[in-house]
Parts: structure tokens; C-alpha cells; sequence
């Protein structure tokens, strides 16, 4: 198992490599001045070009690429433009945030998914399935900036019962985390549990049809059982294969969160990055992001040999 | 002779009056009334501030979310008033040779730093130092040859050549060169420490997250003046401390402002205003004179070139439908390129505003021998007043028979368009001049002299007339000549339509009711704000 692990490790290496230069090339080629996002709005051409010349933006590309991989051989990602620290340092002091959000989404969204589509399953068309069927139809559709909003409302304007925004850390007040971290993490699952809700339902539906299912249940075993041991397990191999994807979108999906509630994370920075063309933060920030997604992916195939003695990696 | 200036009571308005002639000593009288003085301390203020801020280095920064803290945790030599005229601030007091090539600053005493240094000319000398290697507007120490330190509180400056305008240059709040300790003067940039001498010192700053700043005890306030002024005067800390919290969503800083979460934001979208005036809980502020909505041609490609063309297009605007649009109905009407409110304003030039005679544009049209060629208007969606003038202007444009059309790309990307020379991909540049306005004219009309004047002329030469009253700007030795100069450079500017500034935006501000003093300026100022118990 260990060495799978490590040749998959391995593997990654050239994807890491290629998304690198993908990046690093797009940067290039959008148009766009950083000297002028810097600048600001009212600086004038002379300051611009002084910011370019500061910043050797006037170097050619083959010579910048040569610098960005030298660096990253070394362990460098360079520095950000905008704040002027260590991309890795900037990245590791964001990406926490929103790792911490993401994890507290991916555990609602499992737990709203699962259950709805397990019961939709298990109560197919009846007003229940219908239901459950509807709300995750509902999360489907719901824009996760629309819904933050519509949460704001309620349950700051109106009721008063949790913070409009900002960010309390974990370690410094659990309870400040929670209330601050709820509204963003329920805006970020909802889409999710929707999706996962529909596909649980699914899969388990064709798994209730199983001959194996039929035979434990004219043994006699209780439901619970027969759901729980023998349904739900076999059918965690194809909803392990969405979460590894849920676990991507709701990185991605913390963008739009994280601007809505003021949250000071990886995908609020990154879009600032590109917006602002900081070209080491969003190569730099982009390749650990990238790295952190397939060490993910990585986790979950050495999941399904957990989940699945028939598959074998040898 | 030496003509010397400093600020007393009546100081202020003196100093900005002799600062183009200099005349005579002006005596450092005390002030005539008793200085403010908090009627309530304590309490924790949280301000909504839209903007991310990625440092608090304000000699590497000119953004306005960056300058929005650091002003109340640094101060200069000298700043601007209310008015936007200079003051002395850390200088008690200054004088010029009378050959014009040195400045002679006589420094507070008593000012310590945030970490409990006393500041000396040595600190000033190394902030200056700082600046001139890494400072975003180098450019301002361009005619200095150097600087001295004689004594502990005497810093001197030796220019190379005069400059009248030395010190309006030195006084900008763009890029202030902030005096910091002399141990951070090697500090990298976007790295300085944050440790200044102003009422509040830097207690907690997160990037993307929020700043605190906390009251500097040991801050001394300017005596000279009774009351805060622009980004000097009497200051004083009477809140415990400020949160700048970024909240970047409108709709939220919104709703923070409801529930008392926030108790100041800024930028107040439209839609809620009336709903903010309504609730007794809020006080609107709104802040005239944000900025001057503008359009730039592109006169180095056809037919933009044609003057014809482009005063055909100036007649074809109707000012109040792109500002309305620009704005949300949020705007003010005037010419030129000063606000209304400052001394430098003219209206010279006025005959060119706001037209919107379709007739005699398409006169002019005619004439100018138009084809139907393409226009391309180069615009961009992170600013939105931006986009929406470019799309009114493009539907007036359309209706006088021009076939207008949009190119939207991002800031950054518009920017750099817009500075390639000769370029052929655009014709009207959408942008918005700020900071540059309030400064004075001096800085707003560098945008249309070389190098790089925004109406881009052919090979970047702009037009002899305008370099010449330019010129005139930056060397008459009296703030009447330059103001002449001033008024007849954006004539100039208007009749030959180089610029289309079509009015200035108002941002509107928020506080809670029970904040009390809170003035609404180029920065949101926390020095003399108070809550009410």
C-alpha cells in the first residue's frame, strides 16, 4: 500500500510540472499590467513604469520562466507583488481558512447528502423521496451568493442570532468559529448535498436491486442492517468518487463565500492575485492549491482498496 | 531674507495664501480658542471598508484602502487641511531661502513614535532616505539634491533647481512620505513596520481580514490648531480602538451597519440609501467630490486624430444621462477638472460641456469627413461608473450616426492599452481621476502632459500649447500665474477635446447615530470621533 501511495506521489510530479507552466504561461498571455494594478487608479504612466523597472516585468519571458522554475527547484515560489512576503507564507496563512471552512461544509454537505438520498432511496416515490428530491433540486438551483444573502437576512438582520461576516480563527474562540463559519459553510453545501443527495439516491436505489440485498433480507436480517452493512457499503465506491470531486468544488466554490462573508481565505487571495496580475502568488498559490487536490485525490484511491478488498493495487 | 511659515490659529489659511510668494515671518501665535477636547472616551469602533488591503506601506502604496488606515497610524512633514491646502503637521514650522533652494523644517518636539522613541530630524532624514529609494512617487524628490540634519529638530532640504511647487508636491496625501523610526528606513517594500506617530498605533492587521488600531497614549497633538483639519490639525484618540474590517459585498457592509456590527462603512449602494436615511440608527454621509468621471481619446489613430471628430463627439454628450448612469444618479455636474469647492476650480472652457446637440453633432461630423469606421470605446467592468458612462456614451454616440462599440476588459488590462503609443486598437479610454482632483491642479493635469498624456498624441508629443501653459503650472512663481496657467491649459484641454470629464461621483458613508464627529473626507478619519454613551 505504501509503495501505491508513493508511486502515486510520483505521478503527480509531472502534473504538478504542467500545471506550473500552464499558469505560468496563461499569466503571460492575458493581457494586463501588475505595475497598473498596483499603481492604483490615479497613478500616471511615469510612476507605472518606475513600479515595472522595480519589479523587472520588463525582463523577457524565457528569462522569467528560468527564474520561476530555478526558484521553484529550490523551494521558492518567489514573492508576492502586492504584499511583498513570501508566496508560501502568504498562501499557508489563507489556505487554513478556507481548508477549515471547506471541512466544515464537506461535513454538512455529507451529512444533508447522505441522508437525504439514503432516505429518498429507501422511500422512493412516496412524499418523502418527493421532498427530499425537491430540496436538493433547490440546492442545485439556489445561487450559494443568492442564498448567503438570503441567510444574512434572516438570521443576522432579522433574528439576530449569528455575526453578517468576518472571521473568528478556531484557535483563538472555537464557539466565534462556529457562529461565524456556519452561514458560509451551510451557503457552500447546499449545492453539494444537493448533488450528492440525487447521486446517493441513485446509486442506492440500484443497490437495493441487488440480488445480495434480496437474499440478506429473505434471511431475515433487520433493515437497519441490510441498509447500513450491506446496501450503503457497496454503494460508497461511486459517492467516494463524488466527494474526491465535492472536496474540488467547494475550493473553488469559496470564492464567491468568502467575499460575501468577509472571510479572509485562499480563494478570495488567489482572485485578488489574478485580478491584480501578481503573477508569483497565482503561480505560486495555484501549484500548492493544485498539490493540496491531488494529495486528496490521492487519499481517496487508496480509499476504495479500504472500502473494496476487489480492488486491488498491486 | 528667509521667508518663513508656520501654523498658529490663523496660520492655516496664511500658509496656504503665501505659499506661492512667501512673504514675511509668520509668527507661531497660540490658539484663540481652547482645543477639542473628547467629551466621551472609550469604546471599540468597527468600520466596513470595501476595498482588500495587502499592506500598510503607505510610501509603496497609492491605493486608497491601504491609505484609509495608515493615515490615522502615520503622519508627515507637512499634509493638506480640509480644504486641501497645506499645513505643517510633524513640522512646527518652515521656511524658504531666499535664493528658493532650501527648506528649512523646524521640527515638533515632544513627538515620540509608537514604540516609544522620540522622533528626531535623524528619523525624518531616514524616512526620507526610504523614500527616495523605494517610495511609489520618487518623482516628488526629482529637483532635491539632499537633505540635512544641523540639530535634533532642525531638518533641511537642498534642491537642485527651484520649484515653486516644492511644497504642495511634498504636502500630497497620495504617497505621503510618512515619517517612520530611522531603524525601519531599509525595510523592503510592502514590508515597513508599522510604527508612526499618529494618534492611533497598529495593534493587529490581517491581510483580506481586518486591521485594529488601538489609541497611542503618548500621541501629542498639534497645538497649533484647535480642531482636526483634512489629515492634520488637533487630533486626539477618543475611541479605544478602530477596526478597518474589509467587507468587500455592499449588500453586507449593509447589513452589518443594521445590526450595529459595523458602526461606519463606506460606499453605501444606492438602492439602500433611502433605506439607510429611514432608520433612526444611521446617519448618511454623503462625500461630494470622489472622483471626476472622464473619457480620454485616443488622438494618435483616425478619426479620433480629427479635432472635428472629437468635437463632434463632445457635442453628442448629454453629461446628466452618463453620470446618472455612472452614478446611480449619485453625481454632481461640473467643468473641467478641479471640484467645485477648491480655489483652482475654473470653468474656463465651459462652452464645450454638456452639449448634447445631435444636430450640431452631426454637423461636425460632416465635416470631420467621417465614414462610418468602427469607434472603439475601451472600458472595463471592475470599476462599474466606468461601464456604465462607456455604455450611455456609446448609445449617444450611436445616435448622432457614430458606430460606437465597447470593448470591455479588466482595469489592468485597459490601463495598459490605453498607455501603448500609437496604438490603433481603441479610441475612447474610460477612467476616473480621484485623488489626483482633490490635490490641486498641479496634480491632475500631469495626466494630460508628457510623458504619457492620457489623450495619447502621436509618438507621445503632446500638443506644444498645452506642454507651454504646463509648463507655466509648474514654474510661475505666484499662485496667481499658475492659476492662470492652470485655467488656460484646460481650455485648451476642453476646445481641442483631449478630455471628456463629464462630472464628479458622490460616495456615500455611513455611521451609526450614536458616532459622533465623524466627518466625511478623503479617508475616514478617527481622530476626534467619539460614541455617544
Amino acid at each position: 500500500m505504501i509503495g501505491v501511495a508513493l508511486r502515486r506521489v510520483g505521478s503527480a510530479v509531472p502534473v504538478l510540472l504542467l500545471v506550473s507552466l500552464i499558469t505560468f504561461g496563461m499569466m503571460r498571455l492575458i493581457p494586463g499590467d501588475p505595475a497598473a494594478a498596483i499603481a492604483g487608479l490615479s497613478a500616471t504612466q511615469r510612476e507605472i513604469e518606475q513600479i515595472r523597472a522595480d519589479l523587472g516585468l520588463d525582463e523577457p519571458f524565457l528569462m522569467q520562466l528560468l527564474h520561476w522554475y530555478g526558484g521553484l527547484l529550490q523551494g521558492d515560489l518567489g514573492r508576492s507583488i502586492l504584499m511583498g512576503k513570501g508566496v508560501v507564507a502568504v498562501t499557508f496563512e489563507r489556505l487554513p481558512v478556507t481548508l477549515g471552512l471547506s471541512a466544515y461544509a464537506l461535513v454538512l454537505t455529507l451529512i444533508i447528502g447522505l441522508l437525504a438520498g439514503i432516505v429518498a432511496a429507501l422511500r422512493q416515490n412516496t412524499a418523502v423521496d418527493q421532498l427530499a428530491m425537491m430540496f436538493a433540486m433547490i440546492g442545485i438551483s439556489v445561487p450559494n451568493f443568492f442564498l448567503g444573502l438570503l441567510m444574512i437576512i434572516l438570521f443576522s438582520v432579522r433574528l439576530g442570532w449569528l455575526p453578517t461576516g468576518g472571521y473568528i480563527p478556531f484557535t483563538e474562540d472555537p464557539l466565534g468559529w462556529l457562529r461565524s463559519s456556519t452561514m458560509p459553510a451551510i451557503s457552500l453545501a447546499m449545492l453539494q448535498a444537493g448533488l450528492l443527495a440525487r447521486i446517493t439516491r441513485s446509486t442506492m436505489l440500484e443497490v437495493m436491486r441487488q440480488d445480495y440485498i434480496r437474499t440478506a433480507r429473505a434471511k431475515g436480517l433487520p433493515a437497519r442492517q441490510v441498509v447500513f452493512k450491506h446496501a450503503l457499503a457497496n454503494a460508497l465506491i461511486p459517492i467516494t468518487t463524488v466527494v474526491g470531486i465535492i472536496i474540488s468544488l467547494l475550493l473553488s466554490g469559496a470564492v464567491v463565500t468568502e467575499a460575501l462573508f468577509s472571510i479572509p481565505g485562499i480563494g478570495g487571495l488567489l482572485t485578488q492575485a489574478v485580478l491584480n496580475r501578481d503573477y508569483p502568488l497565482v503561480q505560486g498559490g495555484l501549484l500548492l492549491v493544485t498539490a493540496f487536490l491531488v494529495l486528496v485525490n490521492i487519499g481517496i484511491d487508496m480509499l476504495y482498496a479500504f472500502l473494496d478488498p476487489r480492488v486491488r493495487y498491486e | 531674507m528667509k521667508r518663513a511659515l508656520t501654523t498658529g490659529c490663523a496660520a492655516p489659511a496664511l500658509l496656504a495664501a503665501s505659499l506661492s510668494i512667501l512673504p514675511a515671518i509668520l509668527p507661531a501665535g497660540p490658539a484663540a480658542a481652547a482645543p477639542f477636547a473628547c467629551p466621551s472616551r472609550g469604546g471599540n469602533l468597527v468600520f466596513g471598508q470595501e476595498a482588500n488591503v495587502n499592506s500598510l506601506d503607505q510610501m509603496t502604496s497609492s491605493t486608497i484602502s491601504t491609505r484609509n488606515i495608515a493615515m490615522n497610524i502615520y503622519e508627515s512633514l507637512v499634509t493638506r487641511d480640509e480644504n486641501n491646502k497645506p499645513i505643517a503637521e510633524l513640522a512646527e514650522s518652515f521656511e524658504e531661502s531666499a535664493d528658493r533652494l532650501a527648506y528649512t523644517f523646524r521640527l515638533r518636539q515632544g513627538i515620540s513614535f509608537h514604540n516609544g522613541k522620540p522622533m528626531t530630524s535623524a528619523d525624518v532624514a531616514a524616512s526620507f532616505d526610504r523614500y527616495k529609494r523605494i517610495g511609489l512617487q520618487r518623482s516628488t524628490l526629482d529637483n532635491v539634491a539632499g537633505w540635512e540634519t544641523p540639530d535634533p529638530a532642525t531638518f533641511v532640504i537642498r534642491m537642485s533647481k527651484v520649484q515653486p511647487t516644492f511644497i504642495e508636491a511634498l504636502s500630497s496625501f497620495s504617497v505621503p512620505i510618512v515619517i517612520i523610526p530611522a531603524e525601519h528606513k531599509d525595510d523592503a517594500p510592502q514590508q515597513l513596520r508599522p510604527v508612526g506617530t499618529g494618534p492611533f498605533r497598529l495593534v493587529e492587521f490581517v491581510p483580506g481580514s481586518h486591521a485594529r488600531l488601538a489609541r497611542f497614549d503618548n500621541y501629542r497633538p498639534n497645538a497649533a490648531f484647535e480642531e482636526a483639519t483634512g489629515f492634520g490639525g488637533y487630533k486626539q484618540a477618543c475611541l479605544d480602538t478602530v477596526t478597518f474590517r474589509i467587507v468587500t459585498e455592499a449588500s453586507a457592509r449593509v447589513a452589518g451597519l443594521e445590526t450595529g456590527e459595523l458602526q461606519g462603512v463606506e460606499d453605501i449602494p444606492t438602492q439602500s440609501v433611502e433605506a439607510m436615511r429611514k432608520n433612526p440608527n444611521v446617519t448618511v454621509l454623503p462625500l461630494k467630490n470622489w472622483w471626476i468621471q472622464i473619457a480620454l481619446p485616443n488622438t494618435a489613430h483616425a478619426p479620433t486624430s480629427n479635432l472635428r471628430f472629437r468635437q463632434a463627439v463632445q457635442a453628442a454628450l448629454g453629461m446628466e444621462d452618463i453620470m446618472d448612469a455612472a452614478t446611480d444618479n449619485n453625481y454632481t455636474l461640473n467643468v473641467g477638472f478641479q471640484y467645485p469647492n477648491q480655489p483652482s476650480y475654473t470653468d474656463a472652457g465651459k462652452e464645450t460641456y454638456n452639449i448634447n446637440d445631435p444636430e450640431r453633432a452631426q454637423k461636425l461630423l460632416r465635416e470631420s469627413g467621417y465614414k462610418g469606421e468602427p469607434i472603439v470605446i475601451l472600458t472595463n467592468r471592475d470599476y462599474a461608473p466606468m461601464y456604465n458612462a462607456a455604455l450611455v456614451m456609446q448609445q449617444q454616440m450611436q445616435a448622432v450616426g457614430i458606430k460606437a462599440e465597447l470593448k470591455v476588459v479588466d482595469w489592468p488590462t485597459s490601463v495598459q492599452m490605453s498607455q501603448k503609443v500609437n496604438s490603433t486598437e481603441w479610441h475612447f479610454f474610460h477612467s476616473g481621476w480621484g485623488t489626483q482632483p482633490a490635490l490641486g491642479a498641479l496634480a491632475t493635469m500631469q495626466f494630460l502632459a508628457a510623458p504619457g498624456a492620457n489623450y495619447r498624441p502621436r509618438d507621445d508629443k503632446p500638443d506644444p500649447e498645452v506642454e507651454a501653459a504646463w509648463s507655466d503650472m509648474n514654474t510661475k512663481p505666484t499662485e496667481a500665474e499658475r492659476n492662470a496657467a492652470f485655467a488656460r491649459m484646460q481650455k485648451l484641454v476642453l476646445e481641442r477635446a483631449y478630455a471628456y470629464p463629464f462630472g464628479s461621483l458622490t460616495k456615500v458613508q455611513a455611521v451609526r447615530a450614536n458616532v459622533q464627529n465623524f466627518r466625511p473626507f478623503r479617508i475616514p478619519r478617527f481622530s476626534n470621533v467619539w460614541i455617544k454613551p
